[in-house]
């Protein structure tokens, strides 16, 4: 059964937005995937870089906005997760989250990959930059 | 207009369930098909992680793979949850052959995500999502 027509948007006068979660620290993933649902968004969980990129690839989901942390464990982090966004799913849009300050820094080499926000971080930050991100897209 | 006779009957809150899947493909888009259903659906990839979200979380039902890939087993869910006063209720699934005991409902993999949504609400007494 086809789930879209179950969720509302985020805003009444635009398409439903579906967003990737991509945290490896579970109830954080939890809290932020469950406001973003609330928000009206559409929202699917990764707990890695390798699982998002399962579920970006997979023919029926189709993602506007990757929300990662930057620090996970596997193979990648998010910004290889980011890097392989921006060679793959040119379209879809990155928010990077970190701790580290160091990890703002290196992410102004990813300045395509959109901005990134320091934790801890407010849920309503989520969906305001998400709001802010989308808004500026729709400029170009 | 009469004022007689009208019966707001009060919304049910709708229950948790808790998907604890490895394979990420199986569970958001099982989960996907609980949250049409109208359930509220959390989500975990592992046994670790379940445990957790067991312990901060009130959860009515888990919909449970034995198969976990990583880091534990469905077991391990299994045995927390038998250990608690007020056991939560279980779908288990597995690609693997049906499990000893008495862990039922099973459903065994690869299965349809509306079969355990069935299940689950047969479980939780939830009307399907036509009658929501």
């Amino acid at each position: 059964m086809s789930t879209s027509s179950t969720h509302l948007s985020a805003e009444a006068d635009t398409p439903l937005q579906t967003i990737l979660v991509v945290e490896d620290e579970v109830l954080i993933r939890l809290v932020v995937a469950e406001y973003l649902r609330e928000c009206g968004y559409r929202v699917h969980e990764a707990v890695s870089a390798q699982e998002a990129i399962l579920i970006l690839q997979a023919p029926e989901v189709s993602v506007d906005i990757v929300f990662s942390d930057v620090e996970m464990p596997g193979e990648m982090d998010g910004f290889g997760l980011a890097r392989w966004v921006r060679s793959n799913k040119p379209e879809t849009q990155v928010i990077l989250t970190s701790g580290a300050e160091r990890s703002a820094d290196i992410a102004g080499t990813l300045c395509e990959a959109g901005p990134l926000m320091k934790k801890p971080y407010h849920t309503q930050e989520v969906v305001d930059r998400i709001k802010q991100l989308r808004a500026t897209a729709k400029r170009f | 207009m009469s004022a007689a006779s009208v019966t707001v009957l009060p919304r049910r809150t709708p229950p948790t369930i808790l998907v604890v899947e490895g394979d990420v493909r199986i569970r958001y888009r099982v989960s996907d098909e609980l949250r049409a259903w109208g359930f509220k659906v959390l989500e975990a990839g592992s046994a670790p992680e379940a445990l957790t979200v067991l312990d901060a979380v009130p959860v009515d039902l888990l919909v449970l793979a034995l198969d976990l890939p990583v880091a534990g087993s469905g077991w391990d869910v299994v045995r927390h949850i038998r250990e608690r006063p007020a056991p939560t209720k279980m779908i288990v699934t597995s690609g693997e052959a049906d499990p000893p005991g008495s862990l039922e409902p099973f459903v065994r993999k690869p299965y349809q995500t509306a079969e355990v949504a069935r299940l689950a609400a047969d479980s939780l007494n939830w009307p399907p999502p036509t009658q929501a």
